[in-house]
């Protein structure tokens, strides 16, 4: 061992290093607890924007997120032009069985959403309309769909970008839901 | 030898640093069109030194400057309309990290959770010096001893002898 020098070592434990930093982001992608894709949203703990937008079937009244205190609520940023939109459909129909769900329809025209609703199904208690897409940038909504849950209180408990699929729904949505409860 | 090797070296990362430098001030790629901007020169100027700031949440390694992506001409948008609204830029800025959270700016801000980040590339650095004085060190050839008197009288014996040899050597035919 004495013929190799210290300087001999650095380049092997730096390289040990990288592998154990590569090891640990792959693993926490892998298992799921760590994706790149998913930005952290800022506004968790924060109360929920309140951005006045006009409704899909009235645009002459608001949608009002204080009307819907003291029970929690989830909401769901979609358009009927995103594909994972559709395919997040079913499961949303199925949570409104537990959760009243708002929908916001992010950059669309009206009567595409209306089209949309009776093709794949109604499961919101109201529709608000961001037609050029104000009230997605206030919530720091970066794509859709993205879906928020608010407790009783009015403030943002946990954000998800993206479908919410069968996983995302029972390990992630369903526990925040039976923490508030 | 070694020296000159070292100067190279150097001249090559201040070659690379200024490239990089120069390179952003350059570069004409923008996805802005024309009725995006605005009137004033002024304020239009600002707002493509915002745009260039501010990151691209879908393609996340472009500026909103650069991005043809929907959010990003929408974020122009934005900036632009607050500017018009008299708003400064740390206004702007801070609005925008404020709902898009840290990731939103190219540059992230100096931080206690990002020192590491700022901190690292002079760490390095300063590392990479060090292994290369260290190595530098290491191999430079010691210079040789000064000639003696002794070899030196060796020496002039020898060349004598050699004068005398040649002397008595017959010419080529």
């Amino acid at each position: 061992m004495s013929r190799f020098r210290p300087t001999f070592f650095i380049p092997i434990i730096a390289f040990l290093g990288l592998v154990i930093i590569g090891g640990l982001a792959l693993q926490g992608t892998l298992s799921g607890s760590r994706n790149p894709n998913q930005l952290p949203s800022v506004l968790i703990g924060k109360p929920a924007p309140d951005v006045p937008l006009p409704l899909l079937k009235n645009s002459r009244a608001e949608l009002a997120l204080d009307a819907y205190r003291g029970q929690p609520l989830l909401v769901n940023f979609f358009a009927s032009w995103c594909a994972p939109c559709r395919a997040e459909a079913p499961a949303l129909e199925h949570l409104s069985n537990q959760i009243s769900i708002i929908g916001i329809a992010y950059k669309d025209r009206p009567q595409d959403t209306l089209q949309f609703l009776e093709q794949y199904g109604n499961p919101f208690v109201a529709i608000g309309r961001d037609d050029d897409g104000r009230a997605g940038m206030a919530w720091g909504v970066y794509g859709v769909p993205e879906t928020y849950l608010i407790d009783p209180s009015g403030q943002i408990k946990w954000r998800h970008a993206g479908p919410l699929t069968r996983d995302v729904i029972t390990t992630q949505l369903l526990a925040k839901l039976a923490e508030m409860q | 030898m070694i020296r000159s090797r070292l100067y190279i070296l150097l001249i090559g990362v201040f070659v690379i640093g200024a490239g990089t430098l120069i390179l952003p001030l350059g570069g004409t790629a923008t996805a802005i069109t024309a009725e995006e901007m605005l009137a004033d020169p002024l304020l239009e100027t600002r707002a493509r030194n915002l745009s260039q700031k501010l990151r691209c949440l879908v393609c996340q390694n472009q500026s909103i400057d650069d991005s043809d992506a929907d959010l990003a001409k929408d974020l122009r948008r934005e900036v632009r309309a607050q500017l018009v609204q008299g708003k400064t830029d740390e206004a702007i800025l801070s609005d925008l990290r404020a709902k898009y959270g840290d990731f939103v700016l190219l540059a992230p801000p100096m931080a206690k959770n990002t020192m590491a980040l700022w901190l690292a590339p002079i760490g390095f650095l300063l590392l990479g010096i060090g292994i290369t004085l260290g190595v530098r060190r290491r191999t430079t050839i010691p210079s040789p001893s000064p000639i003696s008197h002794a070899d030196r009288a060796q020496i002039e014996t020898l060349k004598q002898n050699h004068k005398k040899a040649s002397k008595h050597d017959q010419p080529w035919p």
